[in-house]
């Protein structure tokens, strides 16, 4: 269940720039990877190409052997809500609904909704912020509007979680408590973590970064 | 999904609010400008309908031209030149043969009634006042089923005009004008001889001004007797058993005989171009009511798209599909063209029960009540409120697709 990338390149045409040339790399199942660079070197585009989020201009990604790009989309939607999880900058919670509901909406998409409120709670519970399941996210602090972020990325319990600055947002105390979270999620639920990061002391926590360098590896 | 759209909905009370405003005026307008419209038409229809006869048979003016009373009175001359170009009429307009009529008419199954009729000029005089109408002479009892007038008969019945000689029913503005009463006497001419006293045993009032202020209705025989011409008929009035025959049954009768014969869409032909207009700009306005209605919702929803981009891409994140996002926005236009066209259908109705109460000051639109006629017609609710869903319809499709096209990936890329 490892993702492969092969030759991957990422070229855009407006303006004509190369982001990404020739990406050879290979995240192994339980890996904590960061990946580090400077602003601008294509740390995001990279992750969101092996993501499945973006399509590479060439070359193959492959997640658990199976070729990415041959997915349909309906294939490629289920395979993001079953496998993987996705944590960004901002927590793009839905304003209307309530921690809760935000972290049960991809169970919803099959109807686990139900089932899964259980699961939810407990990780409310697990970080710190179980009493305020009913709160709107205008309602909550940053920090715990990204707790309640990463709950939703991690209520199907996927194998691979993907995200990008979790902390660029946040303070350095509840940064380090979503640091707490990746680590312990990844020790003891062996949960694949690719995190963007330019933080270097959160990118000594992965147990491997991988260095990029105006869209190479280095 | 429908979860989530609706919890937009209500999150946005203001816009959604506005929104179903458009939609439910729209439809209100729509509803009440129909009932209104359709009201006067299905009264006036009514009127012409059951006022009138629906079928007329009538004797033809024959117009005796120059060329005709040539080849009459100078068969073998080519050119023939007058000193005074000759030009005149018949002196009396009847039915030639009413009897062949009657038997037709016994006949025909689609009848349900006849009356023959002479109508003729005339002129009332009471204590100097004169005023030239219409006599209408009739048989009364087959009068009776021909026409509604019995139902607007005021101080006797329509009837009592065949109970002895001589008397007639007027119109009740006619009968204003003179300044004359029922049981009153009055003299009646054809202008060719001397006055005949009538005696007035009623007035009628059906509100078509046209009837009221210019007819007299009295027996056939009076009738004849006043024109001096007994025997005469110069119409025959038909009522159908189905009105929508009328026009079939016209155009059969027109093959026989020298009468013309005309249904009565065709007599008020006029009315149906104005009916025709009417319902044209009819639509008019309601397609502009409800294009702003439709923009309403397409610049509200566009909006709303424009506004939950972030949303729209972690929802793709998580595993929703194009389809879905499409049906999140779309759902919103639905429920909000259901649920403005039900309130607008609601509303309407009520606004159109409460303007059928509305007293309305006599006149050619008053009815018995005096109240205002409005339609209830069933298809004019169903149209608004398919009219207003269709409209809300399409003003989602396309925000709906916009929001669809969206990738997560350059949403999440503007936004860092
Ligand atoms: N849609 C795009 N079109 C053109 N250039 C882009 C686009 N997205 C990113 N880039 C460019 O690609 C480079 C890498 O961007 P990104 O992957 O976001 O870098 P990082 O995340 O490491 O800061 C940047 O120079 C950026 O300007
Ligand atoms: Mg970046």
């Amino acid at each position: 269940m490892s993702i492969l990338l092969e030759n991957v390149n990422k070229f855009f045409n407006t303006p004509p720039t190369q982001v990404l040339t020739d990406i050879t790399c290979d995240i192994k199942l339980g890996e904590f990877v960061s990946l580090v660079g400077r602003s601008g070197s294509g740390k995001s585009t990279l992750l969101y190409i092996m993501s499945s989020l973006d399509t590479a201009t060439s070359g193959s990604i492959k997640i658990a052997g199976d070729e990415i790009s041959t997915f349909s989309q309906k294939k490629l939607h289920q395979f993001r809500n079953e496998h993987m999880g996705f944590v960004f900058q901002f927590h793009y919670l839905l304003p209307e609904l309530t921690a809760e509901e935000n972290i049960l909406m991809p169970a919803r998409k099959k109807g686990l909704h139900h089932k899964k409120r259980d699961y939810a709670h407990h990780l409310l519970e697990e970080f710190q912020i179980k009493h305020k399941f009913d709160r709107l996210p205008k309602q909550l602090s940053g920090g715990e509007q990204q707790r309640v972020s990463i709950a939703r990325a991690l209520i199907m319990e996927p194998s691979y979680l993907f995200t990008d600055e979790p902390t660029g947002n946040l303070d350095s105390a509840n940064g380090e408590i979503v640091m707490t979270i990746f680590k312990k999620l990844n020790l003891e639920k062996k949960t694949t973590i690719v995190m963007v990061t330019h933080d270097p002391d959160f990118a000594n926590i992965a147990t491997r970064q991988i260095y990029l360098s105006d869209g190479k590896i280095t | 999904m429908i979860f989530l759209a609706f919890r937009q909905l209500v999150s946005r009370k203001r816009q959604t609010l506005l929104t179903l405003a458009g939609i439910i005026l729209g439809t209100i307008a729509f509803i009440v400008i129909s009932g209104i419209m359709l009201g006067f038409r299905e009264f006036f229809i009514d009127q012409l309908v059951n006022n009138d006869a629906q079928v007329h048979i009538t004797s033809k003016e024959t117009i005796i031209d120059t060329p005709a009373l040539s080849t009459f009175f100078f068969p073998k001359i080519e050119h023939v030149f007058w000193n005074t170009p000759p030009s005149t009429r018949k002196d009396h307009a009847r039915i030639i043969y009413p009897a062949g009529w009657y038997k037709r008419l016994d006949n025909d199954p689609r009848i349900a009634a006849y009356s023959p009729q002479l109508k003729t000029q005339i002129i009332l005089t009471h204590y100097g006042k004169a005023i030239s109408g219409q006599l209408i002479g009739v048989v009364p009892s087959r009068q009776q089923h021909v026409t509604t007038i019995r139902n607007y008969v005021h101080g006797g019945k329509f009837t009592d005009i065949g109970a002895g000689s001589n008397r007639i029913i007027l119109g009740q503005e006619l009968l204003e004008k003179l300044g004359a009463h029922v049981t009153e006497r009055i003299w009646i001419s054809n202008g060719r001889s001397a006055p005949i006293p009538f005696k007035i045993v009623g007035s009628f009032q059906t509100g078509v001004s046209a009837l009221d202020a210019n007819t007299v209705f009295g027996s056939l025989s009076d009738a004849q007797h006043l024109n001096q011409t007994p025997g005469y008929v110069n119409e025959i009035a038909v009522r159908l058993k189905h009105i929508d025959q009328a026009k079939q049954v016209s155009e059969d009768w027109q093959k026989f005989g020298d009468e013309k014969v005309q249904s009565w869409d065709q007599a008020n032909a006029s009315f149906f171009n104005i009916f025709k207009i009417q319902d044209a700009i009819r639509y008019m306005m309601i397609t502009c009511i409800l294009m702003v209605a439709g923009f309403g919702i397409y610049n509200i929803l566009n909006m709303v798209v424009t506004q939950k981009r972030k949303e729209i891409a972690i929802l793709r994140s998580i595993g929703f599909e194009a389809k879905d996002i499409i049906f999140l926005f779309f759902i919103q236009g639905v429920v909000l063209g259901i649920l403005g066209g039900l309130i607008g259908v609601l509303v309407g109705y009520g606004l159109c029960l409460y303007l059928s109460q509305v007293p309305f000051g006599g006149g050619p639109l008053g009815k018995g009540t005096g109240t205002l006629t409005v339609s209830f017609q069933p298809a004019i609710y169903i149209r608004a409120f398919t009219l207003s869903f269709i409209a809300s319809i399409i003003a989602s499709v396309l925000p709906a697709r916009a929001a669809g096209y969206m990738t997560p990936i350059d949403i999440i890329r503007s936004e860092s």
